[in-house]
């Protein structure tokens, strides 16, 4: 472990300002023992200025992910200004222009472009909130190099690291992690990013929503036992004890399952594929999916008990003689649990999981049968 | 935050013995350094953190439930009339209010195997919403259907059945042997995964809550309410609840995450657990009076229930409270903190000042649904009189 330090960090021994390590809550004089792994972290991360509307903060973070200037962050109402800014660690000053985004995982790819020298103290920033800012973009001038996240991507989105790709710290529950960037803003112009620690709580599917609209990424991310869902934190890179880059702050939702705020990471493989897409992709975004318009819910021969009511539970009422349901062993009476591992609280979620079932798959379904609690697999019938 | 650090790698030498030859393989840097050695204990203390949820993993239970609805007035209703929303007080003068506006949500919860015979100990949180069916999957992946035995609103803890034998049960830590400012694991399985969420933090208190928990600033919510919080040798400090210094059985939840979180210790959950073993839930405890509003700095009663525990204690309208349960009470709030912890059944000593004389009242605690109405005032008290209506004022305890 402590090789690879000196690999990721060549004979540096970053002198990290007093500021952060108030942040990160040690008091001891000495560099704390997180130093290392924030001095990897900081120089990888730039802030972000763009359009400010409502509850979307006009600042975010980013993570860099080549020498030449490419960034990752998330897509937001914050990326649709005119003109994105981005200030890096040293407080040199760019313009962002947005390569790729995809709605489904709401992230997106920025390329930074020269800028116009000196950062932006607050007061410029807020002038560049309201999205119209001056200052045109320098056509394909180049940046760097800048020190970066290697994820394993190289520049034509071929990979570059073999199969573990740029996504090789080994992460478990109970891992310190680190999370720099700028929530709240509060890192002014050249001042160094804030960074919280944490521990690594456990890796699981998103089931979350923005406000009421659910939110369309559901798959796996890492739940964080630290406060970093943040305006303005978005985007933050997590690193582990080692600097190892391991994901990075997603946008500020709450969980479905437990209807409380909720801190996690995209993962870094899940960006990983996000780069490679984005930069084999010929096209500027990709739409959000639409979702798999199949009925398998006759193919199954199963019928539910529907009484009326809003609320009603996920009752089989009867179920098709020589169906595939009845050859797996479902009965009339039998209460749907759940739906491939998902919960079904009523008939409504039953329904709608079913409408989302991939077509021709089988289908795990959680019954209670009784006082027994039984599970059955379900091949449906091909249409 | 590193001197309990350093405590922790004089704890775990095993741990850090072990990284030690990594650190002297590095190079040259085998002179005291400051900032390696703290590396090193950040180290050890991950190694401890990986290895608590590890040894936890087996006694943890995940609980789902299906059925049931968002308790009553625990929906916000924006569009409403506040005035014309709001139950009426009058109609039940002793209605419980659910103490939060959180809204539940249908996830997974957590709880923990507390005896082999298949008993599971979890918060009564977790069944707010009165689920027609409660499963529970334990470690070993086995699904069983699950009986609520019995649970106490009070504490926040219920009690599970399942039909299963020979269980392996989690070590305990004594509340004698936890200590303020020790390293402190919760662990829950409400957010799904393979792993146990783990929140980290330390003991900031013990003996909160009248004496029913001790808190710490890991971050409990509902993610992980009904799942142990644990010391770092992997021992059970507490069930984690929510909890508040008022009643209602939601009341606490909005701190969540917020670094003030409570769990019950041993002691407290075994005396809890054979209550409820009997089948017997634990409510919150009433006198069942009104006190006067109108009289500053002294806790003069106003009305007196029919029937009630304070009537069945022989006291009247007119007479002060001087103390309860030990502690001096100068206006209500003293009397509610006095009390808001202590279960319907429970025994409490009233200190009583009638005309100057003073003299003490054993009182015991009643549910609210065993209180009667409160008598008209400004008549001479007749037990044998019928009910009257309710008066305007509020009457809470």
């Amino acid at each position: 472990m402590i090789a690879s330090f000196t690999y990721l960090l060549p004979g540096v021994r970053s002198r990290v300002p007093a500021a952060i390590f108030a942040l990160v809550g040690t008091a001891v004089a000495s560099a704390g023992g997180f130093d290392r792994a924030i001095g990897v972290a900081t120089p990888r991360v730039v802030k972000l200025y763009g359009l400010g509307v409502g509850l979307q903060a006009g600042y975010g973070t980013g993570v860099l992910v080549s020498a030449d200037g490419l960034v990752l962050t998330v897509s937001s109402l914050l990326i649709d200004a005119e003109d994105v800014r981005a200030v890096g660690a040293d407080g040199t000053r760019y313009h962002a222009e947005v390569l790729y985004r995809d709605a489904a995982r709401q992230l997106a790819l920025l390329q930074l472009r020269p800028g116009d020298g000196a950062a932006p103290r607050a007061a410029d920033a807020d002038e560049v909130e309201g999205g119209g800012a001056s200052g045109g973009r320098r056509g394909a001038s180049r940046v760097g190099p800048l020190p970066y996240f290697d994820l394993g991507v190289g520049p034509d989105g071929r990979a570059t690291a073999g199969v573990a790709g740029g996504c090789t710290a080994k992460l478990a529950p109970g891992d310190w992690v680190l999370a720099a960037g700028n929530p709240f803003k509060v890192a002014d112009g050249p001042e160094p990013m804030s960074v919280a620690h944490g521990v690594f709580s456990t890796r699981t599917h998103l089931d979350a929503r923005r406000r009421v609209k659910d939110f369309p990424y559901t798959g796996e991310v890492l739940v964080l036992d630290a406060i970093t869902s943040n305006p303005g934190g978005e985007g933050s890179a997590v690193v582990n004890l080692e600097g190892e880059f391991v994901g990075m702050v997603g946008r500020v939702v709450i969980s479905n399952r437990t209807h409380t705020h909720f801190n996690y990471a995209m993962p870094c493989d899940v960006l990983r594929d996000f780069l490679t897409e984005a930069l084999r992709s010929s096209e500027g975004s990709r739409p959000p999916p639409t979702p798999t318009v199949a009925s398998p819910a006759s193919n199954l021969g199963i019928k539910m008990a529907r009484t009326g009511y809003q609320k009603v539970l996920p009752f089989v009422e009867r179920v098709r003689p020589g169906s595939p349901a009845d050859r797996a062993g479902v009965r009339a009476d039998d209460l749907v649990l759940s739906v491939n591992g998902r919960t079904v609280a009523d008939l409504d979620a039953y329904d709608a999981r079913l409408k989302a079932l991939p077509p021709g798959r089988p289908v795990e379904l959680v019954v209670r049968r009784g006082r027994s609690i039984v599970s059955v697999e379900v091949q449906p019938e091909s249409p | 935050m590193m001197r309990a650090l350093s405590q922790l790698a004089v704890s775990c030498l095993v741990v850090a013995w072990a990284v030690a030859p990594r650190a002297l393989a590095a190079g040259p840097a085998s002179a005291p350094d400051p900032a390696a050695a703290d590396y090193q204990t950040l180290r050890a203390a991950q190694e401890v953190f990986r290895g608590t949820a590890q040894r936890m993993k087996p006694y943890l239970v995940r609980i789902d439930t299906v059925g049931g609805s968002q308790p009553r007035g625990a929906l916000p209703q924006p569009d409403s009339d506040d005035a014309a929303d709001k139950p009426k007080r009058s109609q039940n003068p002793w209605r419980e209010s659910t103490g939060s506006d959180f809204v539940i949500a249908d996830g997974s919860t957590t709880g923990l195997i507390y005896a082999a015979d298949g008993y599971i100990v979890t918060s009564s949180f977790n069944f707010v919403r009165e689920p027609v069916l409660i499963s529970a999957t334990l470690a070993d992946g086995r699904r069983l259907a699950a009986d609520l035995v019995a649970r106490d609103q009070v504490r926040k803890i219920a009690l599970l059945k399942v039909d299963a034998r020979g269980l392996a049960t989690p070590p305990w830590a004594p509340l004698t042997e936890v200590k303020i400012g020790q390293w402190a694991v919760a662990l829950g399985l409400g957010f799904g995964g393979d792993e146990p969420a783990i929140t980290t933090g330390i003991i900031s208190a013990l003996n909160r809550m009248n004496g029913n928990a001790v808190q710490t600033d890991a971050k409990l919510s509902p993610a992980n309410y009904g799942g142990p919080l644990c010391d770092l040798q992997g021992r059970v400090v507490g069930i984690c609840v929510p909890m508040a210094q008022r009643p209602g059985e939601l009341a606490g939840v909005e701190m969540y995450d917020a670094g003030v979180g409570f769990a019950v210790p041993q002691h407290r959950v075994d005396e809890i657990v054979r209550v409820l073993m009997t089948g017997k839930s634990l409510y919150r405890g009433w006198l069942g009076m009104v006190v006067d509003n109108s009289v500053r700095d002294a806790v003069v009663v106003k009305n007196v229930a029919d029937p009630s525990p304070l009537r069945a204690a022989g006291v009247v309208p007119g007479d002060t409270i001087l103390a309860a349960a030990g502690k001096p009470v100068y206006h209500f709030g003293h009397l509610t903190q006095a009390l808001y912890m202590l279960p319907a059944g429970e025994d409490v000593a009233l200190h009583i000042d009638r005309n100057g004389t003073r003299f003490l009242v054993n009182v015991t605690l009643a549910r609210n649904t065993e209180l009667g109405p409160l008598p008209e005032l400004n008549e001479p008290f007749d037990p044998s009189e019928p009910p009257a209506p309710p008066p305007e004022e509020e009457g809470d305890e």
